[in-house]
């Protein structure tokens, strides 16, 4: 007998065999999320709650000479105070001080009152000020430069090509803007024991911080997230506004409502980082990518920012870069949907567009001869079809510039990894009336792991989703790994798969003998437990169920590199195209049309794959033609820490988007939110040259730079 | 500090509030109503909108006291309303909301969907054209909004009672020909049916 047949292990059944996955489901959450139901941390409320804000340094860099908070005190309506920083801030924005009071107006009031007095020292907040000779030192590390590959090797290889470009190209930093912005719910009344909701990424990641703080032994504390608006990466950990709340409500012993205002959430809650490229690259003749240097600047505040590593995607022959962070007195970068790589996407794919036309090679053939891996080659060619490149009138060389509206197309590719990892475990449940749970404490941040949760074991059980029951976010629930880097859905696909599996199994073996078949023979299939042979009438699930103890029947099953291999895959593709009109007498550029093709192995819900590809093309859409952080660096202030001076994409802004699915992908499961926000910008800006010639490089694309980059070629 | 009397999804309610405070501070602090969210307080993101005698405001840039004696409608109370007045179930936008995936994390969706309500209370049959300029003061930042347009016109489709054009992500699995076939039997109805409304 062989191996398998001994000893069965979880697989999910051919795709035409999918009951549930793989099909367009409505979200489990949907009806508490459209009727207000679903309780998100900002709007929960316990009895006897004070509410608290934050104040955060006025400037980039100060030595604090005082900072009393018995003013603070005496403002009606306040609870307490606490000091977070009493010497030296070193960024705009950073906290100093926290006061709690009976309403969030009151806390600001209290705010308000607190005595600061300070010195302002030298800051640098943007690139002059940073590289100035005489900057000042922002950080006690100073960066060191990295380099990759060998340099003498690819200058020589850039010296003898055919066709060469030289250019800088630059990225702003760009914010989360998550609307639920950072914070934390601390229920917390002096005893030996807290309930702490956060907003945030990682169930089990804040929970131990907030006992530490609270002085709490860990296994007291309970982590609950139940519902969370929006994360894209920047909210791990308990922060600094967690860490704020949880010394106000040990200071008061009273439950602590914090969270950040937008204000607070601009200047102190992450962004991307922002840089600059300057990029030598050499082609053959026929488009052969042959030589790459590259020099490249990383801003990321205070923190070292990321940028992915050059060559991206494509294959160089001969490649160097040598990167650097340039800090400064700003807020740190944080992880934002995949970091590091629409920044990189930008540089590279702005730069072999520019050969491609140098060469009057299409532009489109040139990306896929310097792309080893045949599946991009398949998407970029279906979401060239789909966006009618073929029949576009000039494709190697750009469209007039003296007509008034032009149309242009333009591409880029993505890649991400997307696998899963160990320490997750999840815990499914029959009970005897016949309804089904799923538990584990993992998070949903949108992209509606509540809901596959409860269709994978659906699937397994053989019952419609709507039959189970997912718990998650909470610390009591079996453990999880937070939401970063598109690693959900491979590290608790395959945990929740083999505890289903599990409790099948272990259902079989107790119906078994009643059956009066061999527990390999027990199917559970369209709601009836069935004998594989049909040698036994079928029963339904709720009959079969009912022949349980009253404490039901529960399996547990967690993460492990076998089940890994059998279930999940890492490593995805996406290609997109977009489609522009510029308008040559305002500059204006209106994206048309974004189209997405896009690997993600086994789709558990459809229509969530294609929520987040639309909304990754959406944030790559904004942060072509609108998001940038500005600052005034004389002043060390923000100049748009508001939704309304920093712009993000709205409904006027929305191209036709369509996003076509990979089917062709038979791998198991793969995490696809990152992919999806790295090559929509890179297609625009390179749409709005192929439209009239004018090669933006600095994001975002603003009507004053187009119809620059139009002065010099009109 | 004063008592303001309002009408609350159909309910008149008492709260003691300060004159200066807003309808979502009185709401979200007061009232226990916390289904209009707080996204920005200043007007921005439109994820605080309710509806005041059927059309929508901005509640974190309306004073309480500005709406006592008008109807304020709040996402927690579009179902019961919807009920009330003889429907089934949640209100026809939630439900298409539900059904296209038209949400992610959901923080924008209350407002969003009063919005669309908002809209639909107007102007049965709107075009793509009117869904986004009635959800431009809406931000959303996870969904890319297709699925929003999409949901809003599953709403009016079903209101008119004929079949919606194909959905973005119905379409690509039709055969083109059908799917394009279906999106203008789909615009047929709805020109008709705006014919019929005098919209024109």
């Amino acid at each position: 007998m062989a191996q398998d047949e001994k000893d069965p292990v979880a697989t999910w059944p051919a795709r035409e065999n999918l009951k549930v996955l793989n099909h367009d489901l409505v979200r489990v959450d949907a009806r508490a999320k459209v009727t207000g139901a679903a309780r998100y941390t900002h709007d929960v409320r316990v009895p006897g709650m004070a509410y608290a804000r934050l104040l955060l340094a006025p400037l980039p860099a100060l030595k604090i000479k005082k900072l009393d908070l018995a003013p603070a005190l005496k403002i009606p309506g306040v609870l307490g105070a606490v000091a977070l920083e009493t010497d030296r801030t070193r960024w705009l924005g950073e906290p100093i001080a926290a006061v709690a009071a009976t309403t969030p107006e009151r806390a600001e009031d209290g705010l308000r009152a607190i005595l600061l007095e300070y010195e302002r020292e030298p800051w640098a907040i943007d690139e002059a000020q940073a590289t100035a000779p005489n900057a000042p030192k922002v950080r006690s590390n100073a960066p060191k430069v990295s380099t990759d590959g060998d340099q003498a090797s690819a200058e020589r290889a850039c010296e003898g090509a055919a066709a060469v470009i030289e250019a800088t190209y630059t990225v702003p930093v760009q914010h989360h803007v998550c609307l639920e912005t950072h914070g934390v719910v601390v229920d917390y009344k002096g005893g030996d024991e807290a309930t702490v909701w956060c907003s945030t990424q990682s169930t089990f990641g804040f929970t131990p911080d907030a006992a530490k703080e609270l002085g709490l032994k860990a296994s007291r504390v309970t982590g609950l997230v139940e519902y969370m608006g929006g994360g894209f990466g920047a909210k791990f950990g308990l922060g600094l506004e967690g860490q704020a709340a949880c010394k106000l409500s040990k200071e008061i012993k009273r439950p602590v409502h914090l969270m950040m205002t937008r204000r607070d959430e601009f200047l102190a809650a992450g962004n991307r980082t922002g840089g600059k490229m300057r990029i030598k690259l050499a082609a053959s003749q026929d488009g052969t990518l042959v030589g790459m240097v590259a020099d490249r600047r990383r801003f990321g505040g205070i923190g070292n920012g990321s940028m992915a590593k050059f060559p991206y995607i494509y294959a160089v022959e001969n490649a160097y870069s040598e990167t650097l962070s340039v800090p400064m007195n700003l807020d740190s970068n944080r992880a934002m949907r995949a970091p590091g790589h629409p920044q990189a996407g930008f540089g590279m794919e702005s730069a072999l567009d520019e050969l491609a036309y140098k060469l009057g090679v299409d532009p489109l053939e040139m990306r896929k001869r310097n792309l080893k891996d045949k599946v991009y080659h398949r998407q970029l060619e279906r979401v060239a079809r789909e966006i009618g490149w073929y029949e576009h009138p000039h494709r190697d060389k750009p469209g007039d510039p003296k007509a008034e509206k032009c149309i242009g197309i333009g591409f880029g590719v993505a890649v991400w990894g997307g696998g899963g990892g160990g320490g997750t475990e999840c815990e499914v449940r029959i009970e005897r009336d016949g309804s089904v749970s799923a538990a584990v404490g993992t998070q949903d941040l949108g992209t509606g792991s509540r809901t596959y949760v409860a269709a994978i074991t659906a699937e397994e059980l053989g019952l419609r989703l709507e039959d189970v029951t997912a718990h998650i976010g909470s610390t009591r629930l079996p453990s999880a790994t937070g939401s970063g880097g598109s690693t959900t859905t491979g590290s608790l696909a395959p945990a929740v798969k083999v505890a289903a599996f599990n409790a099948a199994r272990a259902f079989a073996a107790r119906l078994a003998p009643v059956f009066g078949v061999d527990a390999a023979r027990v199917q559970f299939a369209g709601g009836e437990v069935r004998d594989t042979q049909g040698a036994k009438p079928a029963l339904s699930w709720k009959q079969a169920c009912a022949m349980l103890p009253a404490e039901g029947l529960s399996a547990r099953g967690e993460w492990t590199k076998d089940a890994n291999k059998r279930l999940a895959a890492s490593g995805i593709h996406g290609a997109q195209a977009a489609r522009v009109e510029v308008d040559t007498q305002t500059g204006r550029v209106r994206v048309l049309d974004m189209i997405a093709m896009q690997d993600c192995g086994l789709p558990l819900n459809r229509l969530a794959v294609v929520s987040q590809v639309n909304g990754g093309m959406v944030q790559a859409l904004s942060y072509a033609l609108h998001e940038e952080r500005n600052v005034d660096a004389a002043l060390g202030v923000m100049l748009n820490s508001t939704m309304e001076g920093y712009k993000i994409a709205g409904s006027l802004e929305m191209p036709r988007m369509v996003t076509i699915i990979d089917d062709e992908d038979e791998r198991g499961v793969i995490g696809v939110a990152e992919a999806t926000c790295i090559p929509g910008h890179s297609a625009i800006a390179n749409a709005v040259f192929n439209a009239c010639g004018a090669r933006v490089r600095d994001l975002p694309l603003t009507p004053d730079k187009v119809l620059f980059a139009l002065g010099k070629v009109v | 500090m004063r008592t303001l009397s309002l009408k609350v999804n159909g309910d008149t309610v008492q709260a003691a509030a300060p004159s200066h405070w807003t309808l979502l501070e009185v709401l979200r602090y007061k009232l226990g109503l916390t289904g209009s969210k707080q996204g920005c307080d200043k007007g921005d993101c439109g994820a605080c909108t309710v509806l005041v005698d059927g059309r929508p405001v901005l509640a974190c840039l309306t004073l309480a006291g500005a709406v006592e004696e008008r109807e304020v409608t709040t996402i927690e109370g579009l179902m019961p309303l919807h009920v009330k007045s003889g429907g089934d179930g949640p209100d026809p936008v939630q439900a298409a909301f539900d059904r296209c995936g038209a949400l992610q994390c959901g923080f924008c969706q209350p407002g969003m969907m009063l919005s669309a309500r908002a809209l639909l209370n107007k102007n049965p049959c709107p075009t793509r054209a009117e869904i986004r300029e009635a959800l431009s003061g809406n931000l959303c930042r996870c969904t890319g909004y297709t699925q929003i347009f999409e949901a809003v016109e599953l709403a009016v489709a079903e209101s008119i009672g004929v079949a919606p054009a194909p959905r973005s992500w119905e379409a690509q699995r039709m055969d083109p020909s059908e799917a394009q076939a279906a999106a203008k039997r789909a615009a047929a109805h709805l020109a008709e049916r705006r014919k019929q409304e005098g919209r024109e």
